[in-house]
């Protein structure tokens, strides 16, 4: 049994997943407000007026709650970003994640915690000595080395470096999830194409395309090698967490804000479990394999381990998109919930609902519910398929409500 | 006439319209998303009418804003 203590951070865009994240056994949650976040972007984002729900659903389940504050910031920034730090304190969110050093300076000086975010580049102990004037929780560079990782996590502890808080400042890493070509997601190649900044979490992801190189002289044009040049395959480290964790690092975050309830779900779940598997002494390769497994079937660009084993640059991706080996198919929506009979009822819009069909539900307060039909009743009679237009009823075993979105998984 | 429109709570506060066209637009210090000066509201829309002159100015704050949530229209 390893006494570590290990926090697992979950992404959360939505409602939903923010759920998901708390149903698969997320310690902390993180999610941006508004538009100082970077993924400012993004249709789903939270507003202000979001807070006080987000912190008590968490706090009912005892879930920390971060806020990312980590854009750059502009003198007419100032009013709204100190806005939404006394919204954080009003409604008792954890910490602020933060890079701008007017947000660091404000929040620790109206006592909010505050958490470093991966925009500063902490690379070495110094960087980590200095911002331990402000935050007790910060965020490693991704582009370490394992060795690396663990030279600073040692520091800490033989030089004692506290936060404010007075306890030993905890260090982070990033553990899962989409990479960025730049260092430490400081890239201006979206500004200058497109006067979109990532760094104001405005992010095209130019580096996601395919690219060809052109003979000025002459006017050839060469595709190099048919790769995603400067799309990095998604980052995991689940196939050597040990080695991860075993640096002391205390924090494990995943990436995907913008991701789906149901990517969320299976990410943390697998993490949860190799966690728990680490700490009781059960992280065997057998596990691995499963762990590898569920997360092929969600969002990915193919997986490697980062900088982290310090291996060559150039994993690059060769799609454009995802690599999952499953989707899921819109089928409907809930309409009410017998729980006394453990039965959900649906009406079908679109597509067909078939037995054995293995189907996802989610919505704000459900989450994520993941199962399989083996008994579908349309009308009280048993039927082998629910047709588009009919309102269908199966055993689910947790509540589903009438906003849930009821989808089937099939294999690409 | 030119009608300039923008789809205000898509702002990202960058800046871009008030560098280009600084006769129209102002950043809030409220909430840090842009102003369009003189402009009225309706679901969320702001329309300003503005004359021919401002119409250069305008386009190009309408092709740089990073999330083209502005409109110029001229007639």
């Amino acid at each position: 049994m390893i006494e570590q203590q290990i926090e697992l951070m979950a992404p959360a865009g939505s409602f939903e997943a923010l759920m998901a994240a708390i149903q698969a056994g997320a310690n902390s949650v993180y999610f941006g407000v508004d538009q100082l976040n970077m993924r400012a972007r993004a249709t789903m984002n939270f507003t202000l007026d979001d807070l006080g729900k987000i912190a008590e659903i968490c706090q009912q389940y005892n879930v920390k709650t971060y806020l990312t504050l980590n854009t750059i910031i502009y003198d007419h920034d100032l009013s709204l970003f100190k806005r939404i730090v006394q919204e954080v304190k009003k409604h008792n969110i954890t910490a602020i994640i933060a890079s701008d050093q007017a947000v660091i300076s404000y929040a620790h000086s109206q006592g909010v915690e505050v958490h470093i975010s991966t925009q500063t580049n902490i690379t070495n102990i110094e960087s980590v000595k200095f911002f331990a004037h402000f935050a007790d929780v910060m965020v490693l560079a991704r582009e370490l080395s394992l060795k690396q990782v663990k030279a600073i996590a040692d520091a800490v502890k033989k030089e004692q470096i506290t936060g404010p808080s007075g306890k030993l400042v905890a260090l982070e890493v990033f553990a899962h999830g989409a990479l960025c070509m730049a260092v430490s997601g400081k890239c201006y190649l979206s500004l200058h194409t497109h006067n979109s900044s990532a760094n104001r979490g405005a992010c095209i992801q130019n580096c996601r395309r395919t690219y060809t190189v052109i003979d000025k002289e002459e006017g050839f044009e060469f595709d190099i090698d048919n790769e995603f040049i400067m799309s990095p395959k998604d980052l995991c480290t689940i196939d050597f967490l040990d080695q991860l964790l075993g640096t002391g690092i205390n924090v494990l975050k995943i990436e995907g804000r913008g991701r789906a309830p149901e990517y969320v779900k299976t990410v943390i779940a697998c993490y949860r479990e190799a966690i728990d598997a680490y700490q009781a002494g059960t992280y065997t390769s057998a596990r691995i394999e499963g762990w590898m497994k569920r997360l092929h079937n969600v969002y990915n660009r193919g997986f490697w381990g980062g900088y982290y084993l310090g291996q060559k640059l150039g994993e690059w991706t060769d799609t454009s998109g995802s690599k999952a080996r499953q989707k899921k198919v819109y089928l409907g929506k809930g309409v009410h919930y017998f729980s006394n009979l453990q039965v959900g009822e649906f009406k079908i819009e679109a597509q067909s609902l078939k037995k054995g069909d293995q189907i996802l539900i989610t919505g704000q307060t459900t989450g994520v519910i993941e199962t399989s039909v083996y008994e579908i009743r349309v009308n009280n009679a048993i039927v082998d398929e629910a047709k588009r237009g009919e309102a269908c009823s199966f055993k689910v075993a947790a509540k589903i409500r009438p906003s849930d979105k009821l989808y089937k998984v099939v294999e690409v | 006439m030119v009608t300039i429109t923008q789809q205000r709570h898509k702002c990202i506060g960058c800046h871009y319209c008030v560098e280009l066209a600084y006769d129209r637009w102002r950043m809030s210090k409220k909430d840090g998303k842009s102003v369009l000066l003189g402009a009225t509201e309706k679901k969320g829309f702001y329309t300003v009418r503005v004359g021919d002159e401002e119409l250069d100015d305008n386009l190009k704050a309408a092709e740089a804003c990073p999330v083209k949530i502005i409109q110029v229209r001229q007639r």
